[in-house]
């Protein structure tokens, strides 16, 4: 088991080293740059001396493979740097924004599995009825709906109707729990329920699967209670690609919301991403895209971690 | 007849009062409340002599005072009126400035500003040491020394004559910093608020918000009247709109489009008012004149000849936040040409018929009577480029002429502008103030945003001399002829239609008036809240 875990762990280095060079290639690959950006403005007529003395300050100036080692000489040591557009500390931009997209995800995520696991696991019991019918509807209508357009939907919903919209500044759930959750539920609802349909059809899926096995057919002749042949044999086997799916959605959460964060004005990591790629803001965009990039990462270890502990075939091989 | 008794009178004039009274009232300022605005934009640093964006100076500009501001009640946005100077003098020549600084007025630590913080405030600006940027440097070219005769005077020598050096004082960047603090660290501002504005700095969370509250020491008694102010960072308009609209805030002070307007108002009724003006924002399509044809002067004057502006102004305006046909200056604002004169000009008659065939003819003698193809490129913007992009290129079909568009993504624009790599582009301009020098300095010879590259030293002889010139009435002569030159002689430019600025805010907010640019009028202590 630890040599298993080792070598997953050891993996991670090269794949966030490649993604660390690319990334950090292909945002210069894009014209323009942050100098040009913050100071052409409206009236576009600062000195070309002004934009080279900008440029030479932040070190833009120097040749691409120079400002790379210099980069990951920081990134070795955990220092991102500073925003080439605010010039604060990226730890600073980012952890602001991290509270509320994690906290999102969080809640999101909770939607779609209570969503998910009950009327997929209802649907395979109920095969081809009525039941399945309608979970599937429920699901597949999931799916056609893009998240942004369900929140834009949801908003105009609220001010129509109720005359009433969700706060547009984000309070921490300790400072108060009710505005913080007035803000947080709409989005979480409109992304939870695209996320959920992904996960209820593999749920069904996965336990029509695991309930045509010889063992589940074993535990019913030996006179087993269906609740307990359900809880102990099926559903656990059933959630190892559905745990994938979880896993993978909360990852890309992290960092991928980026019209939901719009459509909500929601001060996230998302709306970050969109703000740095529009500023040509480098650091931030490399740290924010090495940010998601190590979610994705990490979540894949613990997925690691948890098909070893779900399937001991995974453990000993 | 009969006499009316003493009670029919008493009712009678209680009734009138009653009817009339809450008018009265309702124009009376009212303390208290806090003005929650939106932002489209952020401030990347909290130093206005060295950012652009309205994105500081929305939030930041009620922490400060400047010199001179621009009074925030005239709706041209051209007249200066004291903020810390209390008044002025100017000598016959032109040259010197002599202004008394009002006395008591507190920085939000305690301490009082004298006539040192003012000359500190403008050698920064002026003359900013090498690692402080000073964007707007260039406009205090005239300046050659700021001096203090005593702690609440200070005097601006000029090299030459300025007609704009006054207004240029108002300008909202100019923020008044503390003496001692810039003594120490010049860069100190970069990161921090302190000022003597009537509001004093509480948070700043980035990316979501910012909050100031009443300054109980703001030198102008009563003043401010809002308790505090919040100001929303919002980047997506439909979320701008649906924060007024969910009235979880009062105002966005940059403005909305023509159809948030509509949406707005029919949403909300008597909730929402309207605020209207033309906009010190331009769109102008600049010609490459080491390109064929367009170094051939009646290829552009054809071009300019093809545009229906007036057609234009009635249709677009419903689609789009432009407007009034215009020349080189706001329309309504004192330097602006008279629209009967303007209508002399290449482009600007009411006849389109004539001017088309005027414009065919141009073309067959320039050697191209069939017409020819050319690339327009435009700014990757929706809101006013893509509209006018595509009137442009309909007009210039209507006298034989093959036009291609071609969008290039908004952070690219201004490299490619800069590198000339254009036949036709969209040029554009936004002014902080309403002043002829700041519009019309891209257009001398040498300029960085020239970028149509023309070289004419009539132009460059006229700029100087408008500028120069002290009396009004010799500056506006000089003026349409700089702009005769420009856009009907030469036509080196041409305009296409003034931005309309459109500001549907809540009905609660008073004492806010619309000027042509979205970085004045900001310091918000003529704002109160009814109710």
């Amino acid at each position: 088991m630890h040599k298993y875990l080792l070598k997953r762990f050891l993996l991670m280095l090269p794949t966030l080293f490649g993604v660390a060079l690319v990334t950090f290639l292909l945002i210069r690959v894009i014209p323009g740059d942050v100098v040009e950006l913050r100071y052409s403005g409206d009236r576009g007529a600062v000195s070309q001396e002004l934009l080279d003395r900008e440029r030479a300050r932040i070190g833009l100036d120097q040749p691409v493979w120079k400002q790379f080692v210099t980069w990951m000489g920081g990134v070795l040591r955990f220092d991102f740097g500073t925003s080439m557009w605010t010039g604060a500390p990226i730890w600073e931009e980012i952890k602001l924004r991290f509270a509320l997209s994690f906290q999102l995800a969080i809640m999101a995520t909770a939607v779609a599995v209570l969503l998910a696991i009950p009327l997929g696991v209802l649907a395979a019991l109920k095969q081809d009825t009525w039941v399945d019918y309608s979970v599937r509807v429920f699901s597949i209508a999931g799916l056609s709906m893009p998240s942004f357009w369900l929140g834009i939907v949801l908003i105009l919903l609220l001010l129509v109707v109720f005359k009433w919209l969700p706060p547009m500044v984000y309070t921490p759930f300790w400072t108060s729990p009710t505005q913080n959750l007035a803000q947080l539920i709409w989005p979480a609802l409109a992304v939870g329920y695209r996320y959920s349909a992904i996960a209820t059809r593999m749920t069904r899926s996965a336990m029509l699967e695991v309930l045509r096995e010889d063992y589940i057919r074993t535990a019913r002749a030996k006179g087993l209670m269906q609740k307990l042949i359900l809880s102990r044999h099926a559903l656990k086997n059933a959630m190892l690609p559905v745990l994938t799916v979880v896993a993978l959605e909360f990852a890309f959460l992290i960092g991928g919301l980026v019209v939901t964060e719009q459509v909500f004005n929601l001060n996230g990591i998302g709306l970050l991403f969109v703000q740095a790629v529009a500023q040509r803001d480098y650091t931030l965009l490399q740290a924010l895209i090495m940010l998601v990039a190590g979610a994705f990462i990490v979540v894949n270890f613990m997925m690691d971690i948890a098909y070893a502990w779900l399937d001991p075939r995974i453990r000993y091989r | 007849m009969r006499r009316p008794s003493l009670l029919s009178i008493a009712l009678a004039l209680t009734v009138l009062t009653a009817i009339a009274w809450p008018a009265a009232a309702q124009d009376k300022p009212r303390s208290g409340g806090e003005l929650i605005f939106v932002v489209p934009s952020q401030p990347p640093s909290y130093d206005g002599h060295q950012e652009e964006t309205f994105g500081l100076i929305h939030p930041l500009a009620p922490h400060y005072s400047t010199l001179l501001k621009v009074d925030p009640f005239d709706k041209t946005g051209t007249k200066p009126v004291g903020d810390l100077a209390e008044s002025w003098t100017i000598s016959k020549d032109g040259v010197t400035y002599t202004f008394k600084i009002r006395k008591g007025v507190k920085f939000h630590d305690g301490s009082d500003l004298t006539s040192k913080d003012i000359k500190a405030t403008y050698d920064r600006i002026v003359n900013p040491p090498p690692d402080v940027k000073s964007l707007r440097k260039a406009a205090y070219a005239a300046v050659q020394s700021i001096d203090t005769p005593d702690s609440h005077t200070v005097v601006f020598k000029l090299k030459w004559p300025e007609s704009s050096f006054l207004l240029n004082l108002a300008s909202p960047w100019n923020f008044v910093y503390k003496a001692d603090i810039l003594a120490k660290d010049q860069k100190w501002y970069e990161k921090n608020v302190m000022g003597t504005g009537p509001f004093t700095f509480v948070e700043h969370v980035k990316g979501s918000h910012w909050v100031g509250k009443k300054n109980p020491h703001y030198w102008d008694k009563g003043k401010p009247y809002l308790d505090g102010y919040r100001a929303i960072f919002i980047s997506s308009s439909s979320a701008q709109v649906a924060a007024v609209r969910g009235e979880r805030a009062h105002i966005q002070f940059r403005g909305f489009t023509p159809a948030d307007r509509e949406s707005l108002v029919s949403a909300l009724g008597p909730k929402i008012t309207v605020q209207e003006s033309a906009w010190d924002c331009a769109l102008m399509v600049a010609m490459h004149h080491e390109k064929k044809p367009f170094d051939d002067k009646r290829v552009r004057r054809a071009l300019s000849l093809a545009l229906d502006r007036h057609a234009a102004s009635k249709t677009i305006s419903k689609i789009a936040i432009v407007r009034d046909v215009a020349g080189i200056q706001v329309p309504g604002t004192p330097w602006a040409t008279p629209p009967d004169e303007l209508e002399k000009l290449a482009g600007y008659g009411r006849d389109i018929n004539k001017s088309r065939a005027e414009a065919r003819r141009l073309l067959k003698e320039a050697g191209v009577p069939d017409g020819f193809a050319f690339t327009f490129k435009n700014r990757g913007i929706p809101q006013p480029y893509e509209p006018l992009g595509i009137w442009l290129i309909d007009q210039w079909r209507q006298i034989g002429l093959n036009v291609k568009q071609e969008v290039v993504e908004a952070s690219a624009y201004h490299p490619m502008l800069k590198r000339g790599d254009f036949e036709t582009a969209m040029d554009f301009q936004c002014g902080f103030i309403v002043e002829p020098d700041l519009d019309l300095g891209r257009f001398l010879s040498n300029s960085d945003a020239n970028y149509g590259r023309h070289k004419d030293t009539v132009i460059d002889d006229l700029y100087v001399r408008q500028a120069r010139a002290t009396d009004p009435e010799e500056r506006k002569k000089l003026l349409r002829q700089l702009e005769k030159r420009l856009l009907d002689d030469e036509v080196h430019v041409m305009y296409t239609l003034q931005w309309h600025r459109i500001i549907p805010h809540s009905s609660k907010v008073k004492g806010w008036t619309i000027t042509p640019s979205h970085y004045l009028n900001n310091q918000l202590d003529t704002v109160w809240l009814a109710e």
